[in-house]
């Protein structure tokens, strides 16, 4: 008799799990947390033997149509055999990105899952001593190296306070559902791009007014300078939450799931408020494009909403706290939307869309590093991906460097005047 | 000492289930109360131990460390239970894992003087304290061999490991 898919789930050995008990930096309190062996396994970051130890040819006598490649340890001789897929995960495999985030890669790539080829692809490059294990974070493992030194102990102390300042919610999804279905369905409807097209048409309107009032304007924020600064920071930093909703929404509307909702500080110093709408990787490419796009929006539509608002008032502060709400808005909108600064955020998302490249950051750095030099000294022609990731990493360093040159100049330009 | 006898509480222990009631109501003066806040450190391994200890109210959980300041959680013990025996009756008198108040907990610490006496003054009761005792040790021996199980599949999965196929 065969066995029913219940009965099979049931006979199946649930994922072992350990209790750890972590105490806090000063030793008095502790916190006990389970975690899955599941967990641990997404987290690990595979690591690939070191470049000379291997070598790697692609097979011509492949089936049509199927490309696959040799790969070598060279110290043991070993060879197996991969397919192009796997030759994507294996170039992943540097020892900084998690399984999680191959998986990612893979998807965007190519645009389904498969969730055998991971463990399947590891298996086989054990089996071959080609791969080794790095733990979560080596940050953090160096800094358990060094517990003895004062600076690392402190280091690891704030570390682990500011992770402790992340609250995050797992039940988000359904919040986020009901504020779909009560009105927020809205915001995907053509209801809302001609609104924001008549918020950004009245909006500019005013804000070429003002721009000939200047001089009153930053006169009247200048009299309240602190008070001005303060303010126009907190409503900032508020609306990253409304960047952050938009991106669930769009989530929601492609049916997708939101897996978490929370405050974190981001790289550990950036506090900012976070939606983790991964899922929506399992969507459509344009849900994708939608929903990178739909964040950077909110500050195109508050920033312009607050240039048509202040053009109706008087000059003063209330006017002057609107414009420079609005200018911050609005540069919001372009850095989000600014792909080439090494860092993925919404503009990033949708280049690599577009460009059909879905790894470019890592790619771009990697080549730039290890492979565009030997082409350059064999005189070779570059490919087309090859192209894009030189391109990406200079406008990248381009950016970043115009972007320290300008802020140095306004630095030295108000300390003068 | 605790304040009033509770024979009743006693019997719940299993050490002292089959103990009589005479030997119990004797032992109750040494039994020395102490209260535990949520949180607080009763004991941390590689101390010195002198007492066991039996849980009245409240939670105990034992940890042995594994790096920095994470610990392992090996057991998590409520009311009724022991632990502390090992460095009592065992052959080194360090605490060989760290107890801590998983929620304000009343204990009843038994010294080993007293211990002492109570076998030296009703063998017979000490026969049946000791049969118990015995059961215990093998309950959690056989714990720990399924949590050693637990951990190594446990790391099985977490790496991926294929040991089967290899």
């Amino acid at each position: 008799m065969s066995e029913t898919p219940d009965n099979a789930t049931a006979d199946r050995p649930k994922r072992a799990r350990i209790e750890l008990l972590v105490r806090s930096a000063e030793g008095e309190g502790f916190e006990t947390r389970e975690i899955p062996s599941a967990l641990a396994y997404l987290h690990s970051r595979p690591q690939r033997i070191p470049d000379a130890q291997w070598e790697m040819a692609r097979l011509p006598y492949a089936p049509r149509g199927v490309v696959t490649y040799a790969l070598k340890n060279r110290r043991t001789e070993q060879i197996i055999q991969i397919t192009d897929a796997e030759k994507f995960l294996w170039e992943q495999m540097n020892g900084h990105a998690s399984l999680q985030e191959i998986a990612t890669a893979y998807l965007l790539r190519y645009g389904s899952f498969d969730f055998e080829i991971i463990p399947t692809l590891i298996v086989k490059l054990r089996h071959a001593d080609l791969l080794t294990m790095r733990p979560v974070s080596r940050l953090r493992a160096v800094l358990a190296r060094n517990r003895r030194n004062p600076a690392a102990r402190a280091a690891e102390a704030t570390l682990h306070a500011l992770e402790k300042l992340t609250v995050t919610s797992r039940r988000s999804h359904n919040v986020f559902e009901r504020i779909y279905r009560y009105g927020g369905f809205l915001l995907f409807s053509p209801v809302a791009v001609v609104a924001l097209a008549v918020v950004v048409a009245l909006g500019s309107r005013s804000a070429v007014r003002l721009w000939g009032e200047s001089g009153e304007i930053t006169h009247a924020l200048g009299e309240h300078a602190l008070a001005a600064i303060l303010l126009v920071k907190l409503c900032f930093w508020l609306t990253v939450v409304s960047h952050q909703i938009i991106h669930a929404l769009a989530c929601i509307h492609y049916h997708r799931r939101v897996r978490e909702f929370g405050f974190t500080i981001l790289h550990g110093f950036i506090p900012t408020f976070y939606a983790d709408v991964t899922d929506i990787f399992m969507a459509t490419r344009r849900a994708r494009i939608v929903n990178a796009l739909a964040g950077p929006l909110v500050h195109l539509f508050l920033g312009f909403l607050c240039f048509w608002i202040a053009g109706l008032l008087r000059p003063g502060l209330t006017l002057g706290f609107l414009v420079a709400y609005a200018i911050l808005q609005v540069q919001s909108f372009f850095v989000s939307l600014y792909p080439f600064c090494f860092l993925e955020m919404d503009g990033y998302h949708i280049l690599v869309e577009l460009l059909g490249v879905p790894s470019l950051n890592h790619d771009a750095m990697h080549f730039v590093r290890e492979g565009l030099w030997r082409r350059l000294a064999a005189r070779q022609w570059l490919t087309r991906q090859e192209v894009i990731c030189v391109a990406y990493f200079g406008l990248s360093l381009v950016s970043v460097v115009g972007f320290i040159l300008l802020n140095v100049w306004v630095l030295v330009h108000a300390g003068r005047s | 000492m605790a304040p009033r006898p509770d024979v009743a509480f006693l019997r719940q222990v299993v050490l002292f289930k089959d103990v009589d009631e005479p030997t119990l109501l004797a032992l109750w003066p040494r039994l020395r109360e102490r209260r535990l806040k949520k949180g607080d450190v009763l004991f941390r391994a590689g101390e010195r131990g002198e007492e066991l200890f039996l849980i009245r109210s409240g939670s105990i959980v034992v940890s042995t460390l594994v790096t920095g300041r994470v610990e392992q959680v090996l057991a998590r013990l409520g009311p009724g239970e022991v632990f502390g025996e090992m460095s009592v009756l065992g052959d080194e008198q360090k605490r060989s894992a760290t107890c801590q108040a998983e929620s304000d907990a009343v204990l009843l610490g038994l010294g080993r003087n007293d211990l002492n006496q109570f076998i030296e003054s009703s063998p017979r009761d000490a026969a049946k304290f000791f049969q118990h005792m015995s059961q215990v040790a093998f309950r959690r021996l056989r714990q720990s061999s399924d949590l050693v199980a637990e951990v190594t599949r446990w790391g099985l999965e977490a790496t991926g490991l294929d040991v089967e196929h290899k």
